[in-house]
């Protein structure tokens, strides 16, 4: 970044008093290419410069943030006084050994080095691709690429600057039942890796006959059933059905939420072992510290069932005074850090795909995603294929469903766990206005009994 | 010059036409947790975007960081790669005057909306020792100016103020939670205030007692913000001009056809005075009108902007929509549905057994085209014998918005604001699915 940002940044840790001070400067450059049906529908380029400002005060915290960066240090004047509203208990942000560092951007094949014709002329294949097969009305494809610098500094001398590329590629094929608008399609992302655009055909030709199947597949009563999920919608299970309570910001200061997420409690069979971790190396949730300077770890959340631990930022580990792990994460400079999610995996088991298939008499297959939410203990996901177990084999495709469940029952009611992780990075994760922050799931095929499902 | 006057002497010498849009906005916000003040913070933005048309194709572009050389490279580049558009910028034209800016926001002091927030937690503690609030107030004020080579200039200035409070209350492993609130232009007094809270305490209690989900088949009463989430969310999709002008949304070309309900009266209203979704112009400068979307069961318009309207041989209904960094897309202003005339009060007293669906869960990640939902029943109460009895769990709801308003049973004549952007009624019908 520009090194003028160096004089700015030591004026706004200078600036007043304050228990702890911290800014963000942040530049920004993403390239978005959108189609919709036949037509190319958007090509653009954003670039977006700005920082902000967070400071401690009685307990609680200031917070500004701005895109007239040289308006930082007046910003960090109005933020402790902003901070000194508040009266809690006070804390300690414990930084010990202040780290001064730059580092370079994971990249494999660098998107920002790909002409936009050629991003163009491939995307322009993909879409005529796709509508020339038998039955498909029209497509959606988003691809974009982000480059991101941030820098962060803190009043306890740390200074820390990063750089993200991100790509990312989502793929939608529309059929009809002369009614009814269906829809196939799959999304990957990566980090530094333009590589995971190119060679698509038959990812696309796949995707485009899941539409086309769909044309007569039946639609799913609302009952509770066995599922088998395959890594992708377990993935997205892992996230929404624990990763969100393993947030300590739910429950660092609720007193009840405390005593039912205790560490050493048992949530989940033998086999279930669930870990988060941004140190896991090239995902698109990995980094090497957090927005709060802290360094990235990996972090056991479920190991044989049983809660081991939680993710923490400065503060929510300082509360309950557990190690920080390095997940206080802002999808930009606009927002202040909160505990997020990184690379969240249910680790593998000792099943084979195959048995927990032949041993379900009656259930259903679900793949892929459309999405996922979660309130409190209760979540909800989506599966874009659903196909119908029948004694143990895999039968014709229905329509995609919604599933639902209970974090204190559902995870207990997990009763088969593969051996074939695969991470998926094509998603965002959204939480307090934030969205969509870079994160990966991952999971092995997995068996859930009794799990509430409808027509999605 | 400044660097905007530069690009726009750009612009003026490379295309046929141009627009400028730029927007400047400063936000304060308080936020409580846990019943503490947790965070006081503000937020200062700033940018412009630039369309171009020459040849009739179109290159856009954002940035906010104002800096000409970067911004012109930028430009060059998309302009090799222009999409194909046939639309005119408009030329300026009266609007009407409906208010969206009261000054009145700027004099809430932190030290009045800190006191605000802790005097109404505490109220719900009193009543309910063991839960844990959450609450904040949130306010804006942004300016804008859209400019283009059709010589139209409009500067607007808005305001905008929210309230919101949430309860929890953890019971074994149950977690109940509600939520309530409110957004406007220019007040939120302590009266509003007040209601919200009563309403929630009196929710917190009657939730607390879960009882079975009543069974398959079942009346099911959508309270206004239930409506939305499950019928109205899916069903609005359809009615953009996006998916009109693609052949996507399963209303193209049905204009005049009776699709729903007789008794269904909705409208896109941009006039209504200090609510937040109004506007006098829409953000390409087409001076906005109410658009009826469904009158009497028969559909009638949908949304357009400049492009979809063209692309669908239709005029814009003044609904573009942007935020700085992105393209003009159509968009809704304030929803609302005709009331009906009969009491919520009485239609539930006519009910053996049903549910009332308040909040969802999930819903709007299916195949939303398709005007099909599914969701959890995050917040949802059984009725007996007329009665709201307690709360069902572990329930979901499906079904198909087009067919569940083909044939209601009633309209109730109260309404309630959804989101700060809709005013809809309590709404009972029977074409969905309860699975639990």
């Amino acid at each position: 970044m520009n090194n003028n940002y160096e004089n700015l940044i030591n004026d706004v840790l200078k600036t007043g008093n304050g228990d702890y001070k911290e800014i963000r400067l942040e530049e920004n450059k993403s390239s978005r290419i959108t189609y919709s049906g036949k037509v190319r529908e958007n090509i653009s380029i954003n670039s977006r410069l700005g920082g902000s400002v967070r400071a401690m005060a009685n307990g609680g915290w200031g917070f500004s943030s701005f895109n007239d960066i040289y308006q930082a240090p007046q910003k960090m004047k109005e933020t402790l006084t902003l901070a000194k509203y508040n009266s809690n208990e006070l804390f300690e942000i414990e930084k010990n050994n202040p780290i001064r560092t730059k580092i370079s951007p994971v990249l494999k094949k660098d998107p920002r080095k790909i002409k936009l014709s050629e991003k163009i002329n491939i995307l322009d294949h993909y879409k005529d691709l796709i509508l020339s097969q038998e039955d498909i009305e029209s497509c959606d494809i988003i691809y974009a690429d982000t480059d991101r610098k941030v820098v962060f500094a803190d009043s306890k001398g740390n200074n820390i600057e990063q750089n993200f590329i991100h790509v990312v590629l989502r793929i939608a094929a529309y059929s009809s039942d002369g009614n009814e608008m269906l829809q196939s399609g799959f999304s990957i992302g990566s980090l530094g890796d333009y590589g995971i655009i190119e060679n698509l055909d038959s990812e696309i030709l796949d995707c485009a006959k899941k539409a086309k199947d769909l044309i007569d597949a039946p639609k799913v009563e609302g009952k509770e059933t066995t599922v088998v999920l395959d890594q992708i919608l377990a993935g997205v299970f892992v996230h929404e059905a624990f990763g969100h309570l393993s947030e300590a910001d739910n429950v660092y200061e609720n007193e009840r939420l405390k005593e039912i997420l205790t560490l050493g409690k048992k949530f989940g069979n033998k086999d279930l072992n669930i870990t988060d971790g941004a140190k896991i190396p090239n995902l698109r949730g990995s980094y090497e510290f957090d927005d709060e300077g802290t360094p990235a770890t990996k972090t056991p959340l479920i190991r044989e069932g049983i809660l081991t631990g939680r993710l923490h930022s400065n503060e929510t580990a300082n509360k309950m005074s557990e190690e920080a792990t390095g997940n206080a994460r802002a999808i930009s400079f606009a927002f202040p850090p909160i505990v997020r999610m990184s690379n969240t995996i249910i680790e593998n088991g000792k099943d084979k795909k195959e048995d927990i298939i032949k041993d379900t008499k009656d259930g259903l297959y679900v793949k892929n995603w459309y999405g996922g939410m979660t309130e409190h203990e209760m979540f909800t996901f989506s599966s874009a294929e659903t196909y119908r177990i029948e004694n143990g084999e895999i039968k014709e495709t229905l329509r995609p469903v919604k599933l639902s469940g209970n974090l204190f029952t559902t995870l207990k009611n997990i009763n088969g766990i593969a051996d074939d992780l695969l991470i998926n990075q094509g998603g965002g994760c959204g939480k307090g206005g934030q969205m969509p922050l870079p994160v990966s799931n991952g999971s092995p095929h997995i068996r859930i009994n009794k799990c509430l499902v409808s027509n999605g | 010059m400044d660097n905007i006057e530069k690009i726009e002497k750009y612009l003026v010498k490379n295309f046929d036409q141009h627009e400028i849009f730029e927007e400047r906005s400063n936000q304060r916000s308080i936020s409580f947790e846990s019943n503490n003040l947790k965070e006081v913070s503000s937020n200062q933005s700033q940018g412009f975007a630039a369309r171009a048309i020459k040849d009739n194709q179109i290159t856009f572009s954002s940035s906010s960081n104002y800096d000409y050389e970067n911004f012109i490279s930028n430009f060059k580049e998309l302009s090799n790669y222009p999409i194909p558009i046939d639309i005119r910028f408009p030329e300026q034209k009266d609007s009407k005057n409906t208010i969206i800016y009261d000054d009145e926001i700027l004099s809430y002091k932190n030290e009045y909306l800190i006191e605000t927030l802790k005097k109404n937690i505490n109220k719900i503690l009193l009543s309910f020792p063991n839960a844990s609030c959450d609450a904040g107030f949130s306010l804006a004020e942004s300016n804008s100016n859209l400019r283009n080579s059709s010589k139209l200039n409009i500067n607007s200035q808005e305001s905008f103020i929210s309230f919101y409070i949430s309860s929890q209350i953890i019971n074994g492993n149950d977690m109940l939670n509600i939520y309530k609130y409110k957004n406007s232009v220019n007040a939120i007094n302590e009266k509003d205030i007040d209601l919200m809270v009563s309403e929630l305490c009196k929710e917190l209690s009657i939730a607390q007692n879960i009882v079975d989900t009543p069974k398959k088949g079942c009346p099911v009463i959508f309270t206004p913000h239930g409506l939305y989430q499950t019928l109205l969310s899916p069903l609005l999709v359809s009615f953009s001009g996006t998916n009109l002008s693609k052949n996507l949304s399963s209303l193209c070309g049905k204009e005049g056809e009776k699709l729903f309900d007789e008794k269904i009266i909705i409208s896109d209203d941009p006039h209504i005075d200090y609510s937040p979704a109004s506007r006098n112009y829409d953000d390409e400068g087409v001076v906005t009108k109410k658009n009826i979307l469904i009158n009497k069961g028969i559909f009638d318009s949908g949304l357009y902007d400049l492009k979809t309207g063209s692309e669908s041989s239709k005029k814009s209904t003044g609904s573009a929509g942007r935020s700085v960094h992105s393209n003009p897309s159509p968009t809704t202003s304030n929803i609302v549905m005709d009331e009906g005339q009969i009491t919520i009060n009485n239609i539930i007293s006519d009910i053996d057994e049903g549910i009332l669906v308040d909040h969802l869960l999930g819903a709007g990640q299916g195949n939303e085209l398709s005007g099909n939902f599914s969701a959890n029943i995050s917040l949802g109460y059984k009725i007996e014998k007329g009665e709201i009895i307690g709360r069902v769990k572990n329930t979901m709801i499906s079904g198909n918005a087009f067919d569940a308003l083909r044939d209601i049973e009633e309209i109730s004549l109260e309404r309630d604001q959804v989101y700060g952007s809709m005013m809809l009624p309590y709404l009972h019908t029977k074409n969905v699915e309860i699975s639990s």
